[in-house]
């Protein structure tokens, strides 16, 4: 953390503390139609047949399933004394274990970090929010980071 | 699909992954607008006006939709590779209805904790060439017995 992070104000008690933010049923026709609308042709994730004689005893979801839960989240307000203006900066999304048709899945998020950068058109506040799916077996499935920036509209 | 297995042996750093091409439709967006429970009434993402009203140039296809479309540069690749990590950025707006081009270059190429994995550049560009989205998918291959 350099000074710079240690100068900005925000409700700092936020910082990697998990909040629950609800359960998802998947059943296989969201699958099926998550894979279809977005133009996938993997029949792992389309076809009974093809899931049946995979590894995994059935279809399973594509990669990135999980993240279309992520955009509906109600997130703390942490209170950021910086900036006027939002911006979403970034997401990564990390694939830990399948998600097959029937699981319920359990999300939390926290406030993973907070840091700022300086460019040529001033300063800019990151914060970035880590939300981690589990299955009804607690095993983990998938974790998706998501970068918001926070700037001023005229550089300081 | 590319139906061929792929081997972490059969990969070296700047191999290309890809071309896949992509078109996004209105109809494919409304399907994934009702699955992604995001249907009440005229948004950015299934109305060209609504969309224009937000400074938009036309309907935009969902941030959720296009991660999806740009991991189908790993899991079109062939049914032995197994997408890990997918971080991208989102550079521009992506439209309905034109053409999308997926690519991907291999970076890095080793064994992280027992596990064979390479490193993408991967990319999304309109017919124009421009990136609308990048990033880098770390992706998982088997050895040959």
């Amino acid at each position: 953390m350099t000074a710079e992070d240690t100068e900005i104000k925000f409700n700092r008690s936020l910082l990697g503390v998990d909040h629950e933010i609800g359960s998802y049923a998947v059943t296989r026709e969201m699958i099926v139609k998550f894979a279809h609308s977005t133009g996938e042709t993997n029949p792992l994730y389309l076809d009974d047949d093809a899931g049946r004689s995979s590894e995994y005893g059935s279809i399973i979801a594509p990669p990135t399933f999980c993240n279309m839960f992520v955009s509906g989240v109600t997130r703390p307000d942490i209170e950021l004394e910086f900036g006027d203006v939002s911006l979403f900066a970034g997401q990564a999304i990390e694939c830990v274990g399948a998600v097959r048709p029937g699981d319920t899945l359990f999300a939390r998020t926290k406030l993973k970090d907070v840091y700022a950068k300086t460019g040529r058109s001033g300063k800019m506040v990151f914060q970035v929010w880590e939300t981690s799916f589990a299955n009804q077996d607690g095993d983990d499935v998938a974790r998706v980071q998501e970068s918001f920036v926070r700037r001023s509209r005229r550089p300081r | 699909m590319n139906a061929g297995k792929i081997y972490f042996e059969d990969v070296d750093l700047g191999d290309e992954v890809g071309p896949v091409e992509r078109i996004v439709t209105d109809e494919q967006v409304i399907e994934f607008t009702q699955v992604w429970g995001r249907e009440e009434g005229p948004t950015r993402f299934t109305s060209p006006e609504k969309a224009r009203s937000e400074g938009l140039p036309e309907a935009i296809v969902p941030g959720a939709m296009n991660i999806a479309i740009m991991s189908q540069l790993i899991t079109a690749w062939s049914p032995t590779v197994r997408l890990r990590k997918l971080d991208v950025v989102f550079r521009s707006p992506v439209l309905h209805n034109r053409p999308l081009t997926l690519r991907g270059m291999i970076t890095d190429k080793g064994v992280v904790d027992g596990d064979p994995q390479i490193e993408c550049d991967v990319t999304m560009e309109n017919e124009e060439g421009t990136p609308n989205v990048i990033g880098k998918a770390v992706v998982s291959l088997p050895v040959r017995e």
